[in-house]
């Protein structure tokens, strides 16, 4: 039985506030999945700078891409984009030591032990290889191999992938699918905000030159200023500065090193404040330091990228400012924040595209498709953001607080930090037992956790009895078995610069 | 490092109903060098998962796991299958809506690399049209065949829950125990030595004698005879939100193999006609306030025993070295057949986190949290049951847990059912479950823009599939006779 629909009412008037990543991906979504329930407009100014904020994405973008009808090849050729299969993760537990956080699984379950309490039964013997090579996402990142996983339950099933883009190309290719599905730009400065008298909603954003635009629906997407949100609003900041101390990046695009491998993986290397991003594109290099400003100054960091750097650099360094933290609501009134006018986590594990997305997704399900805004709405969204953001916060910290350094005070500072409590239970059911804390909702799944507990050296006390009663020749076979699989199979891959190239022409096609 | 831990070596089940033989063999096959034990305590009539005649998808998959066969249970136990279950009169005299078993799914979500990964919450909102359900018209039909595989299949992926004659389910169970050499001890229990641990270190027996454990799996029924026994245990009341107190079972009808099970909302409570090949199971959940007279008219006959109900759970499934399972965790009435599903799925979830010799509190907690979630889930799902429409007029109104008033707000102004974690029904079963019971539907704003067109295309895709599912399955009794044969 379903409710019979009301009369058609006029189009929920959508004001979506700036025109970097997370405006244009609001305001394609919303036009493109509510097509007849809303129309869009989108103020931006050629006077603000955007911050193009990530540049590697997490897989989730696929489905998102897909869902607003743009075509795969088309995408990632206006965007320049390469594959990615993962984040190597170097010097993070310790230096001279490296990991990759694969899109992908290690193993596989026996007898409903998980396969990394045999790899702890196995490597306590001296009878394992590190945890990646038992993955086949990580093997073929460590090849600079790709191609298109398969459906079905082989090995080549066991992973996935996501994109590394320009965040810079990204923002307009969003903002021409936008347009083409009719949302209205208007270009200028918002100089005030008017409010309704009686609620307290926003009414209209005044421009400069004095025009108007109206909504029911405002979307805050106007970056820290957070202009609807924070500053009109006054929504309160949550800072998690104290947690995740990084709160600078130093960004300075290089050319590729001449004859080096495409790599179908980011590259996240720690250093003594911070740590700085490799991100392989099609054209160039994608470089930069992620930074805090308590324990290093920015010159100290751009003379420390400049160092850095392997291939000849494109542009100066050029540093953005950021707070990692979130608004304490993120939709307040009729305002909704995406992007960084709601919040901000550092890009460590790429998720900067991802919590847009995830917010403009929620925001798509409790859409006030009647015009008002229902509270109970609003604070399902914000509870559903909310879960979304710690659970992400709590794995950021991890990276940091797993780690045996001691060699700045930066490193310091991090290790022995007091960590979130939901953190801190995820981290002793680890370390009593080899187990992971289990949701099904949210970001980062057991596979993920172990790949940056077992690689960042944070080995559990005791794993599961289970995997010392098979017998340990057996299981070393079965692992030998594998890894060679993996091996091989990884083998007949092409490689990543030479699949991108062989999709060239497809990909010349779509454009 | 990581260090070795020494596996359980002793395990004693309290309790030998068809939960408690089905947990034995599922720990034995875990720790096959354990000792496991079975005290065939009195059987409790009130332990509703004890006595279930069936249950959902999981456990024919947990079944699977534990080798426990499924045509084994055709053969020797009455095994039958289920597609759907009807419900009639939750939305008003004459409403009727199916819930069928399984959701569409996208081949790409079947990979190991979607189960680690999850498809995300962002993965969703979009919507695909909604079509029908090939469970539904095999239904109608009266078609099926399980067993069948391969991704070109028609029937593949089509999920169903099984039935059975519970007596014989339960010997079939007692004969796999047997040969895994678990061994079964005809006693009453009469005390317990705690461990000093907040457990038992042992069971005692009638005769004075005692079972040293390691690990107890309280399988006793609503008394959880051994966990309650421990000073830190402690019960939620659900009576609160679960109406009622008092089943009327009938003695079995006539044979009858249907691909369906009924709920029909009478004036006197709710009545459960569940299919099988050994008879016709009904059973009545009495309305507060119906007298035995009334409640038999409504039931058709005599009701061959009448069994109190008092719902709630354990608070902490889990205590010391004592996990219940079934009743002994969590009781309600049988409304829907989640009482052996809940059991089941517990039990997966110790068979996820089994210890070893040494517990370490941090598993336990773990499986408390997810136990109770799964309990509260249960509870959440039939307290929805019960603030049906009409169901309110039948049962009383009464307050409903948050999370329940906000799922019936979400549902009936949006058609949005807010995700829960360790649910016993996938997303869209959830969706075809509340829309049965009458519960009014909003439309998602995202489902309002799915063109006519695609509409259309969705609706032949499907009548495409639903004759090649036809044309692929033979008639469902005649498929049954043959497996029966074997």
């Amino acid at each position: 039985m379903s409710a019979e629909p009301t009369m058609r009412r006029r189009p929920v008037r959508v004001v979506v506030l700036g025109g970097g990543t997370a405006g244009w991906m609001s305001a394609a979504a919303i036009a493109a999945l509510l097509p007849d329930l809303a129309s869009v407009d989108l103020v931006e100014s050629e006077d603000i700078g955007i911050v193009g904020v990530g540049e590697a994405t997490l897989p989730h973008i696929r489905g998102f891409v897909e869902r607003l009808g743009i075509d795969e090849a088309a995408f990632m050729k206006a965007t320049h984009a390469t594959y990615k299969l993962g984040i190597d993760f170097r010097d993070f537990g310790r230096i001279g030591e490296s990991y990759i956080h694969p899109f992908g699984t290690f193993g596989e379950k026996v007898a409903d032990v998980g396969f990394h309490h045999y790899w702890l039964e196995m490597q306590r013997r001296g009878e394992a290889s590190a945890i990646g090579a038992y993955s086949f996402a990580v093997a073929a990142a460590r090849a600079n191999r790709f191609a298109p996983p398969d459906t079905g339950e082989g090995l080549r099933s066991t992973y996935g992938y996501a994109y590394q883009f320009d965040a810079t190309l990204f923002g307009p290719f969003m903002r021409d699918h936008a347009l083409s599905l009719g949302v209205t730009r208007h270009e200028g400065l918002v100089t005030g905000v008017e409010r309704d008298g009686a609620s307290g909603d926003v009414a209209a954003l005044v421009l400069k030159d004095g025009r108007r635009i109206e909504g029911d629906l405002f979307i805050d997407c106007s970056g820290f200023r957070s202009i609807l949100l924070g500053g009109e609003l006054g929504a309160e900041w949550e800072d998690w500065t104290h947690w995740l101390p990084c709160d600078r990046a130093a960004a300075m695009p290089c050319h590729h090193v001449p004859g080096a491998p495409l790599r179908p993986y980011t590259t996240a290397t720690a250093m003594p404040t911070g740590w700085r991003w490799q991100i392989p594109l099609q054209h160039r290099m994608g470089n930069g330091y992620v930074f805090a400003s308590a324990f290093t100054d920015e010159d100290h960091a751009c003379e420390a990228i400049r160092q850095a750097a392997e291939g000849e650099p494109l542009a100066d360094p050029r540093v953005l400012r950021f707070r990692p933290g979130r608004r304490a609501r993120s939709w307040a009134h009729n305002v909704v924040g995406v992007g960084l006018a709601s919040g901000f986590l550092e890009p460590l594990e790429s998720t900067s595209i991802y919590l847009a997305q995830m917010a403009i997704t929620y925001l798509v399900e409790l859409f006030p498709a009647e015009g008002a805004v229902d509270p109970r709405d609003r604070d399902e969204f914000n509870r559903l953001v909310d879960m979304e953001y710690d659970r992400v916060r709590d794995f950021l910290i991890l990276h940091y607080h797993a780690t045996t350094r001691d060699d700045s005070p930066f490193w310091d500072h991090v290790r022995t930090m007091t960590v979130p409590d939901s953190l801190a239970a995820k981290m002793a059911l680890w370390r009593e037992a080899g187990r992971i804390e289990r949701y099904e909702d949210g970001l980062f799944y057991d596979a993920s956790w172990i790949a940056v507990y077992l690689g960042q050296g944070m080995l559990p006390e005791r794993h599961d009895p289970r995997a010392a009663i098979a017998d340990p020749a057996r299981v070393a076979r079965a692992l030998e078995r594998l890894r060679h699989t993996i091996g091989e199979d990884v083998a007949a891959l092409p490689d990543h610069r030479a699949y991108l190239n062989r999709e060239a022409g497809r990909l010349a096609e779509a454009a | 490092m990581s260090k070795a831990r020494a596996p359980l070596q002793r395990i004693v089940v309290a309790g030998a109903g068809q939960v408690g033989v089905l947990a034995a063999i599922a720990v034995k096959r875990a720790v096959p060098d354990a000792q496991v034990a079975v005290i065939g305590i009195p059987p409790d009539p009130t332990a509703f998962a004890d006595h279930a005649s069936g249950a959902l998808p999981f456990t024919v998959r947990l079944h699977e796991r534990l080798g426990v066969s499924e045509a084994a249970l055709v053969a020797r136990a009455g095994g039958s299958h289920r597609l759907l279950t009807r419900y009639f009169g939750w939305g008003g005299g004459g409403s009727h809506g199916a819930v069928p078993y399984g959701a569409p799914l996208d081949p790409a979500q079947r990979t190991a690399f979607a189960r680690e990964w999850g498809g995300g919450t962002a993965q969703r909102g979009g919507a695909s049209p909604a079509t029908g359900s090939i469970a539904e018209v095999l239904t109608d039909a009266g078609r099926f065949a399980s067993g069948t595989d391969g991704n070109t299949d028609p029937l593949a992926g089509l999920e169903y829950g099984m039935r059975w004659n519970p007596p014989a389910y339960r010997d079939l169970l007692i004969a796999g125990a047997r040969a895994l050499g678990i061994d079964y001890v005809s006693a009453d229990i009469a005390g317990a030595r705690p461990d000093g641990q907040g457990g038992f270190a042992a069971l005692v027996l009638e005769d004075g004698s005692e079972l040293e454990a390691d690990l107890i799996l309280d399988c006793s029924g609503p008394a959880a005879r051994v966990l309650s026994a421990l000073p830190d245990h402690g019960r939620s009341d659900w009576s609160p939100h679960l109406p009622v107190a008092r089943v009327m079972v009938a003695s079995p009808g006539s044979p009858m193999a249907a691909l369906e099970d009924r709920y029909t909302l009478l004036d006197q409570g709710w009545l459960g006609e569940l299919a099988g090949r050994d008879g016709l199971r009904r059973m009545l959940g009495l309305a507060s306030g119906v007298s035995d007279a009334a409640g038999a008219e409504a039931l058709g006959c005599e009701p061959q025993i009448v069994l109190p109900v008092a719902p709630g759970c354990a608070q902490r499934a889990w205590i010391g070295n004592v996990v219940a399972l079934g009743d002994a965790a969590a009781t309600f009435d049988p409304l829907s057949g989640l009482n052996l599903d809940l059991a089941h799925r517990q039990l997966d979830l110790l068979l996820e986190l089994l210890p070893g010799r040494e517990i370490v509190g941090g598993e336990r907690a773990e499986f408390n949290r997810r136990a109770d979630l799964m309990a509260h889930g249960v509870r959440n799902t039939l307290a929805a049951h019960f603030a049906a429409p009409r169901a309110q007029a039948i049962f009383g109104a009464r307050a409903q847990p948050g999370s329940v008033e906000q799922t019936l707000d979400q549902f009936s102004r949006r058609g949005r059912l807010p995700f829960q974690d360790e649910a016993s029904f996938l997303p869209e079963e959830r969706q075809r479950l509340f829309a049965a019971l009458g519960h009014p539907r909003g439309i998602p704003p995202q489902e309002r823009a799915v063109s006519e067109g695609a509409i259309e295309a969705a609706r032949r895709a499907f009548a495409a599939q639903a004759k090649a599912a036809l044309a692929a399955s033979p008639p469902y009794t005649r498929w049954l006779a043959q497996v029966a044969r074997g």
